[in-house]
């Protein structure tokens, strides 16, 4: 249903360990993602973003509280097609080329040969790849494989992308070239975005902040620090 | 301290990989210290049996310049001489004997003087049969010519003196009569001498009254000897011991005596099969521990990327490469200590399966040096994976190469340089010429104290081995590298829309693929050569007691009035006797050679023994004996008679056979028709086979000497049934091919092949399930994150494994069959070169299909372990990995 958030949590919470020495990563957040939506979370690293964004993701399980995808199905229909995620670490294949990493989500989503191909070339372009199809991960610099990652996040136009600190290897300038990018794609593909990110510039590109600390997620609209 | 930190490390997150080292030390350690307990154990088993096997361990013929006191006094005295005693040897014309009116007389014959203690000092001398031990003791087959029972008197022809009578007291059998009647002071090479038909015992005191005037030239004296057995565990050592002992002895004899040494002739067997021993180490046993040793290489490197990763993120912490050495050499010494404990242990549990004992020697000191020396080989690849990789990378390595995981490979130097090509080309050669030239790989000489083993030829088989492993390598790479196209298509079916995706993965994942190729190809190819080898041995020693024994029963006897006349009828009322069918066995003389002659029907023997194609030239039993049996005075002729008398089939062939009627020798002709290799209780170099009933004719006797029986029970429970048949007293001998199968084999195979072979096939197994399973679930494993990164992507358990199974396909496989068609090869050298091993040499070679089904079984049980186990894994990535991404 069109109308439909694409992700509703209540009292989300994610805890690792037991006794003495749990670690709540995430604790007691409540939030929706709706269609269109630009959101950035932002917090200090170890804050919990990560944790959220596998939670939003259906990778990880909450240990309390509940999280749902009214608009995309139910967990194990958000990959492929429905949810991207660019993942914070080095996270392409190591024996698949820049443009085979980018196609492998069409592929698993039983995309068509022609379309895979076309898709994949078009991300290229559109995240300053151009030249590096062929290229093997491990030729990348940090950058350019960030940037593949983020490229691979959106093969198959998904209606929500989740990207982990997209921008932390990159230059200022390339920074905004890649927001740009995903911006402009999102809004082509009527994709919505959830990005973590520690650097407010890149935030404050976004209609919506929200912000993280020690877990505690606040969906309270931050102040731009223009 | 850092050093700890870092065990604790490996130990609480990679314990995966040193638990696949510390296996891969293990089963080295296993494998060498098991093949220590064979190699020593087998050595000192055959030298102990060699001396077991010898009733008399010298036998000194007193020379006629001395007196035969004078040689006992200095036999006594010479060192490690336990028992000495003086034999009375006499020549006789004949011995007669009258039985319901008619004498029966035979031919020469030999009268022993014996001590009373004799049989006691020499217990496997004589055997007792019927009536008294002491006293006038016939031989068997004597009391069966002359028709004598205990009580008979027996009338002795004595050269140049009157007959002499003496009555019965004992029948005998001489088990060891060979050895007893040898010729002592002959020369190397001198054929053996067939001992007496006609022999009586007597005591001492009665062989002196009898012969004291008996000229000289028909009576001699030796002195028997017992040695004290305290010899060396090695047949060679043993064997230039006694050999030394006995030349003491001559010398102190000053040329009184002349020894024959027995025990030496008995340990210069042994010594030939201790060598052939030693070879079956180097090719079933060594092959195994190089590829364990492989295998450990395999598990190690299948974590080296990381390993890589994690050094070059050390050295960006500032750690010097002698700390990150120091590092890598903490972990060997990790995976060697508990490799090598667990490997003895698992010896001696594998010694005292395959062996029958737990030790790794046949002594302590043998013990502690194979458990040393295993252990160091534990800890020596140990080092070896994982030091010496650290250490070169290290040293040659950038922090950033370091983490470079695919890369371009450069072509190996060996691949530049054509070496598997100029191993496969240099192998066959030396292959070629070691067959074409008929050598024998061990040789050891009558009366030569050293082995010569053609060391040179056994670089035919390694040279196989390397440039079979290096060809699968460079075809397992090309393939990967140029028939992405072909391995897309052959995995569409399950990869279906990832097929491509799969195909370029593997492609660019090429050197570990290929190496994981090889190691299944090795293990495969140790396998399947282990596997045809003792396959092969079996049916050989089978072939071998068959034609030794004739038939699953044989009655034979060399009575001349041959077997009682009706005896065929009789033994196929026996229980468990299928058929039964008479030959014919007489001696022909062509021009002066005496040969074995046997008549057969040659429509019939089928029935009762198998007529193996291998039997004759041209391979087709059946076309032959129908050629014999429509040409009445066809004969068959060995190979070596066919080149001696330069024959041709249509020739006619003057044999001289016995005729009944006078007992002389007459021509009788025969057309030559076919070439016989092997015939059922033949000898192996030459001798006739013809038709029964021609034979017959031309010499007037019918008499069989040999009944062949054919069996649907147990052989040995036949034999006895068809031995109570005949009775104590009739002179024949029954055997059967169960108990012949156990006396054909040698020393060397009735101890230990059957050990040796089973722990082989055994480990083949165990390897097989490493190279595959456990590689394979390394491999995975350390590509465990990038797995769960194509989850997190979408990928469901499926396409994971196309993945997964496709690799596996490959490596299993290929791996297969690379490794069947070096392993047939390999055999196929093996077995040539080892033909001393086998009697007779197959013409073919014979497939373990069973363990060969077993093998597969255990390599696709392994497979399918390893890679469902690894998509459960990734498909529901763990907590720890997702934090990880």
């Amino acid at each position: 249903m069109t109308g439909d958030p694409l992700v509703v949590a209540d009292s989300l919470t994610r805890s690792f360990g037991a006794g003495a020495t749990i670690v709540t990563a995430v604790a007691d957040a409540s939030f929706t993602v709706a269609v269109a939506d630009r959101i950035a979370l932002v917090g200090p690293s170890g804050s919990g973003k990560s944790t959220l964004l596998h939670l939003v993701a259906g990778l990880d399980r909450p240990t309390g509280g509940e999280i749902s995808w009214p608009a995309l199905g139910d967990r194990e229909d958000l990959r492929p097609g429905q949810v991207g995620v660019a993942f914070q670490g080095p996270s392409l294949l190591p024996p698949l080329t820049v443009l085979e990493n980018i196609e492998l989500p069409l592929i698993l989503a039983r995309r068509l040969e022609e379309v895979v191909h076309a898709a994949a070339v078009d991300l290229i372009d559109a995240f300053g790849l151009s030249g590096l199809g062929d290229k093997l991960p491990e030729e990348l610099s940090g950058g350019q494989s960030q940037r593949a990652a983020v490229a691979r996040a959106f093969a198959g136009a998904p209606r929500l992308v989740l990207a982990d600190e997209p921008t932390g290897q990159q230059d200022h300038a390339t920074a905004e070239r890649l927001i740009d990018a995903m911006l402009a794609i999102a809004k082509v593909d009527g994709t919505s975005l959830l990005i973590a990110t520690h650097d407010r510039s890149i935030a404050e590109r976004f209609e919506t902040r929200w912000s993280m600390e020690s877990g505690s997620l606040r969906t309270k609209e931050l102040p731009c620090s223009a | 301290m850092l050093g700890l930190i870092w065990l604790r490390g490996l130990i609480g997150r990679r314990a995966g990989r040193l638990v696949g080292q510390s296996i891969g030390v293990a089963l080295a350690v296993v494998l060498l210290a098991s093949l220590g307990t064979f190699f020593t154990s087998s050595r000192a088993v055959m030298t102990r049996q060699a001396i077991a096997a010898i009733p008399v361990d010298w036998q000194v013929q007193v020379n006629a310049s001395t007196t035969p006191a004078r040689v006992l006094k200095t036999v006594q005295a010479a060192p490690g001489v336990s028992t000495a005693l003086e034999v009375g040897y006499a020549d006789v014309s004949a011995f007669s004997t009258r039985v319901a009116g008619t004498v029966r007389t035979t031919g020469g014959g030999k009268v022993l003087g014996l001590p009373a203690d004799y049989a006691t000092s020499f217990p496997g001398e004589i055997r007792y049969l019927v009536g008294a031990r002491s006293g006038v003791l016939l031989a068997q087959q004597t009391a069966a010519n002359l028709g004598a029972a205990v009580g008979s008197t027996v009338t002795i022809v004595r050269p140049g003196q009157p007959k002499a009578t003496v009555t019965v007291d004992g029948i005998v059998d001489l088990p060891a009569a060979d050895s007893l009647f040898q010729s002592i002071g002959l020369g190397p090479g001198a054929g053996p001498i067939a001992p007496p038909d006609n022999v009586m015992l007597l005591s001492t005191d009665a062989w002196r009254a009898l012969f004291a005037a008996t000229p000289s030239g028909a009576i001699s004296t030796q002195v028997h000897v017992g040695l004290d057995h305290s010899l060396p565990a090695d047949p060679g050592a043993a064997f230039v011991a006694v050999t030394g002992q006995a030349k003491n002895l001559e010398a102190a004899l000053v040329g009184g005596g002349s020894v024959g040494d027995n025990l030496s002739a008995r340990l210069g067997a042994a010594r030939s099969d201790a060598v052939y021993a030693q070879l079956l180490f180097l090719f079933l046993g060594l092959p195994g521990v190089i590829i364990a040793g492989i295998l450990t290489a395999a598990i190690a490197s299948s974590g080296r990327e990381r390993r890589r990763r994690e050094q070059a993120l050390l050295r960006v912490r500032g750690a010097s490469p002698r700390q990150i050495v120091r590092l890598a050499a903490y972990e060997a010494l990790l995976t060697g200590t508990i490799g090598s404990a667990l490997g003895l242990i698992g010896a001696s549990i594998a010694g005292w399966w395959a062996f029958g004992t737990a030790r790794f020697g046949a002594t302590g000191g043998q013990t502690l040096a194979w458990a040393a020396f295993s252990v160091a080989v534990g800890f020596g690849l140990s080092y070896l994976t994982v030091v010496l990789p650290a250490w070169r990378d290290s040293r040659s390595l950038t922090v950033r190469s370091a983490q470079v995981a695919i890369g371009t490979p450069r072509r190996p130097l060996w691949e530049r340089l054509y070496l598997d090509i100029i191993s496969l080309c240099t192998g066959g050669l030396i292959y070629w010429q070691a067959v074409r030239a008929g050598y024998q790989v061990v040789l050891a000489p009558e009366g030569v104290p050293t082995i010569s083993v053609n060391y040179f030829t056994l670089l035919a088989p390694l040279l196989f081995w390397v440039g079979a492993a290096l060809l699968t390598w460079r075809i397992g790479g090309w393939l990967l590298r140029h028939g992405r196209g072909a391995i897309a298509a052959v995995s569409r079916p399950f990869a279906h829309g990832l097929s491509g995706v799969v195909a370029a993965s593997m492609s660019r994942q090429r050197q570990a693929l290929a190496r994981g190729l090889v190691l299944m190809a090795l293990t495969a190819s140790f396998a399947l050569s282990v596997g045809i080898f003792n396959t092969t041995y079996a049916n050989q020693s089978r072939v071998d007691a068959q034609l030794t024994n004739g038939a699953d029963v044989a009655i034979t006897t060399t009575a001349s009035a041959g077997l009682p006349a009706g005896l065929a009828d009789a033994v196929r009322q026996v229980p468990g006797v299928v058929a039964a069918q008479p030959m014919l066995h007489r001696f022909a003389y062509v021009g002066n050679d005496l040969q074995d002659l046997y008549g057969i029907d040659p429509g019939t023997i089928g029935l009762a023994t198998t007529m193996s194609n291998a039997f004759f030239a041209g391979g087709n039993a059946q076309q032959v004996l129908r050629t014999l049996a429509t040409t009445p005075n066809g004969v068959l002729v060995s190979e070596e008679t066919v080149l001696d008398f330069q024959l041709h089939p249509g020739d006619t062939v003057r044999l001289r056979l016995q005729f009944t009627s006078d007992h002389a020798y007459h021509m009788v002709p025969f057309v030559y028709v076919g070439v016989a290799r092997e015939f059922p209780t033949a000898p192996h170099d030459s001798f006739f086979v013809t038709n029964g009933a021609y034979v017959a004719r031309a010499t007037g006797s019918v008499s069989a000497q040999t009944l062949l029986i054919r069996t649907d029970a147990s052989p040995p429970a036949v034999a006895a049934s068809v031995r109570s048949l005949l009775g104590p007293a009739s002179g024949a001998t029954v055997q059967d091919i169960v108990t012949q199968e156990r006396i054909t084999l040698s020393g060397l195979t009735a101890i230990d092949l059957a050990g040796l072979t089973r722990l082989e096939l055994a480990f083949a197994l165990v390897l097989a399930a490493g190279a595959s399973g456990l590689v394979l679930a390394l491999g995975l494993a350390e590509r465990r994150r990038t797995f769960a990164i194509a989850a997190a992507l979408g990928a469901k358990r499926r396409q994971l494994g196309a993945f997964v199974w496709s690799e596996a396909a490959f490596v299993a496989i290929g791996g297969v069959m690379f490794g069947a068609l070096a392993g047939w090869g390999i055999a196929q050298a093996i077995v040539k070169i080892l033909t001393g091993v086998f009697d007779p040499p197959p013409e073919h070679l014979s497939a373990p299909w069973a363990y060969l089904g077993v093998f597969a079984l255990a390599t696709v049980v392994a497979v399918a372990v390893a890679g469902i186990g690894m998509l459960r894994a990734t498909s529901r990535p763990g907590a720890e990995i997702i934090r990880d991404l």
